[in-house]
């Protein structure tokens, strides 16, 4: 069994999961230019949502679209009750990331009493081994990237082909010019918060799942691993964010397999470092979907 | 008249200077006399972060341990209180947790707690303002320690990975194990077992390679691939908090079965079988499943009012009942109580003065009058009675730098979750391995 094809094959289940988390996280910075570090702790509450439908005996994939729903209230409450008054009192940036930064405690340690401090599985069977040559997938995992795919190429018609998408892309690149030309700039946002939250619950189910236990600190872990990729691909950027989460995804199993596991993570942080150093903006800054919409 | 007069003002001088003495001696700073208001014992440990499993073990200890000494007169009628201070696990945030807890807290008896994720940052601090602190740490750096205020009460690491390599050539079958794969965290903590079961394990001719992982990671299926590759016959790991994600990722890509794994002792606790469980099966975890302990008997007096006081914490703490078999809720449960039971005996509210008894107590003297519960203590105590604790956890044996070091057994787990002691290492069997470790 080659390392390096069996590496191959979890690094595309790890970028399908980066993925969602990813492009979930910087469609939210690039439209209401909120960094919102708060997402890794709605990415393991949905998680958390998720455990509690699956524990009562129901399957994990409609616990999964429970938890996508509740990312989606969940994100559109915070903006709602939260991020938006600051942003209306006028909030520095920086402000506003140390607010984020608040709310992601308040609901890690308001989510301790609740779930606990151990980890929890999902009872949900693994599912028969497919053998792609010397890659080895367990049935979910071919579920999650082909999930991972559906939402990409959704993300993809949603700014691209739709009014919402064009609108979204006016207001990520001029707020006041789009209100002035009649986008209701408000409700885009709260469509915003709802996708993104979307996004954000369904990926802490993934994540969840394609790990086989989890504990509430690991939404720290998640939220790091997302934001390495929207970083890298260029803030604000989707489709940046899917190739920084390919890049992310794939660069930590082959280097774990070619090297040492303990490492692997310091690789692709030094290949986030190297292309930061190389190219501020990130690999896609002024080509990507919400760049000025046209 | 004369006479009477100069009687009165002898008198009055006497009362007026046995007043001032008692007074001294009441509150002073001079250390005498248990002192009033309040006593605190600070649990300094991870609540927070990838660790916050291990700090509420410790508090269920105080919260336990308070109620046993305060139901019994209090220290000199003082009443023990537990405060958290969490140090998330890390020692950049546990040397500031530390310093504010010493700075802040004047009435501080013992500090509980500090795991080997900060003992070496907090330890220092501790032992700088002369408390006694129980460390539930296994680092090899305080094997011989100098720090004077510093306790173990649970054996190095180095033990615990003799207990495991034990396990692998002597305990029943499907052992003995020949090719060992060492699946420990990569943190200075977790590694400290590597070296010491590579050397015993090699020595007495086995084969063992390490499998370092980053703990807390979402998946390690890439290692467990590595691991498979390797063919181990055993694997030996602890692995705390990610044990559910290896093992399940094992099962999973090992074709649904399972290797024979030894955990060390940490991983007799509820949680971590519940999370292996919930992960690989309980049928798998049982069949496959060693692990080495400290013999604890969960019985006898002393447990049994640990067990009542524990049941009662849940008024405070829901989940202190939870801890009732766990090694280190057990042991700080203890060393609180030897803490109160010291400064009893040297009738000193000062660290710098009962410090030293509490390890008279915990080993005991000739002709000492065992005691198992506080009472039991204070009772003999009264009665001018030299004591020795032997509390929940079982009797102590302190060394000269305050490590308690007692025997192993090799043990699994029913389908219940209960430990079950399937064996014991024989004197000549731990001889070997201590030999062959090179300790």
């Amino acid at each position: 069994m080659s390392i390096f094809a069996a590496a191959f094959g979890f690094g595309l289940v790890s970028m399908s999961v980066i993925a969602i988390a990813a492009v979930g996280f910087t469609m939210q910075f690039g439209i209401t230019n909120m960094i919102n570090l708060a997402y890794g702790q709605v990415m393991i509450s949905s998680a958390y949502v998720a455990y509690y439908i699956n524990r009562a005996g129901i399957t994990i994939w409609v616990g999964m679209i429970a938890g996508a729903f509740f990312g989606a209230a969940f994100s559109f409450l915070l903006n709602r009750l939260v991020y938006a008054p600051f942003q209306r009192k006028g909030t520095s940036y920086l402000g506003m990331v140390i607010v984020s930064l608040a709310v992601s405690l308040m609901i890690a340690n308001l989510l301790l009493p609740i779930v606990g401090y151990f980890s929890v599985s999902y009872s949900e069977h693994a599912g028969s081994l497919v053998r792609l040559g010397d890659i080895v997938l367990t049935n979910n995992q071919i579920a999650i990237i082909a999930l991972s795919v559906a939402v990409m190429l959704g993300i993809h018609a949603l700014l691209r082909y739709t009014r919402l998408g064009k609108a979204m892309r006016a207001t990520a690149a001029n707020p006041t010019l789009a209100r002035n030309c009649g986008i209701p700039t408000q409700r885009v946002i709260d469509m915003v918060w709802l996708i993104t939250g979307a996004l954000c619950g369904l990926a802490g189910v993934v994540a969840a799942l394609n790990s086989d236990s989890f504990v509430i600190s690991s939404g720290a872990g998640f939220l790091i691993t997302a934001l390495a990729a929207a970083v890298l691909g260029g803030a604000g950027q989707p489709y940046g964010a899917m190739i920084g989460a390919v890049i992310i995804g794939l660069v930590t199993e082959l280097s774990a397999a070619a090297w040492s596991p303990e490492y692997k993570e310091v690789v692709a942080f030094g290949i986030l470092v190297l292309v930061m150093v190389l190219r501020p903006q990130g690999l896609l800054a002024k080509r990507g979907a919400l760049a000025a919409a046209g | 008249m004369k006479t009477f007069h100069a009687r009165m003002r002898f008198g009055s001088a006497a009362c007026s200077l046995a007043v001032l003495m008692l007074a001294a001696c009441g509150g002073g700073s001079s250390g005498g006399g248990l002192g009033s208001g309040d006593l605190l014992v600070g649990v300094l440990a991870p609540f927070s972060g990838a660790d916050a499993g291990l700090g509420p073990a410790y508090y269920a200890a105080c919260l336990a341990a308070a109620p046993a000494i305060n139901n019994n007169g209090g220290v000199g009628g003082r009443q023990v209180k537990c405060q958290q201070f969490d140090t998330r696990g890390e020692p950049a945030d546990a040397a500031p947790a530390a310093s504010a807890m010493v700075a802040g807290n004047s009435n501080l008896m013992a500090v509980v707690g500090c795991t080997s994720d900060e003992a070496s940052a907090v330890a220092p601090i501790v032992d700088k303002a002369h408390i006694p602190m129980f460390c539930m740490t296994g680092q090899s750096e305080f094997n011989k320690t100098n720090l004077k205020y510093f306790h173990r009460l649970v054996p190095a690491d180095i033990y615990d990975a003799y207990a495991m390599v034990g396990w692998a050539l002597y305990g029943p079958s499907p052992a003995p194990f020949h090719k060992a794969a060492l699946v420990f965290g990569n943190d200075i903590g977790s590694q400290a077992f590597v070296d010491p079961a590579t050397n015993a394990f090699t020595k007495l001719g086995g084969q063992v390679k390490n499998f370092p992982i980053t703990l807390g990671a979402s998946d390690y299926r890439t290692e467990v691939t590595q691991v498979i590759a390797y063919k181990p016959d055993v694997i030996f790991t602890e692995a705390l908090g990610s044990a559910g994600t290896f093992l399940g990722e094992y099962k999973t890509l090992n074709g649904g079965t399972v290797t024979p794994f030894i955990g060390t002792s940490a991983t007799i606790d509820p949680q971590w079988f519940k999370q292996v469980s919930d992960a690989i099966g309980v049928d798998n975890l049982v069949k496959n499943y060693g692990g080495v302990d400290l013999g604890y008997t969960f019985s006898g007096p002393a447990y049994t009012e640990f067990q009542t006081n524990l049941n009662a914490a849940a008024a405070q703490f829901a989940d202190a009942p939870k801890y009732k078999q766990r090694g280190s809720t057990l042991h700080l449960y203890d060393g609180i109580i030897m803490s109160a039971l010291a400064m009893v005996a040297t009738n000193s509210h000062d660290p710098t003065v009962y410090n030293s008894k509490i390890k008279e107590i915990a080993n005991g003297v000739s002709g000492a009058t065992v005691v198992h519960t506080y009472k039991e203590g204070v009772d003999a105590l009264k009665a001018n009675k030299s004591i020795k604790f032997e509390g929940a956890g079982g009797a102590n044996s302190f060394d000269d730098h305050n490590n308690s070091v007692a025997g192993y057994v090799l043990v699994k787990y029913d389908a219940t979750g209960g430990e079950v002691k399937v064996q014991e290492l024989t004197p000549d069997q731990t001889a070997k391995i201590s030999q062959a470790g090179g300790i």
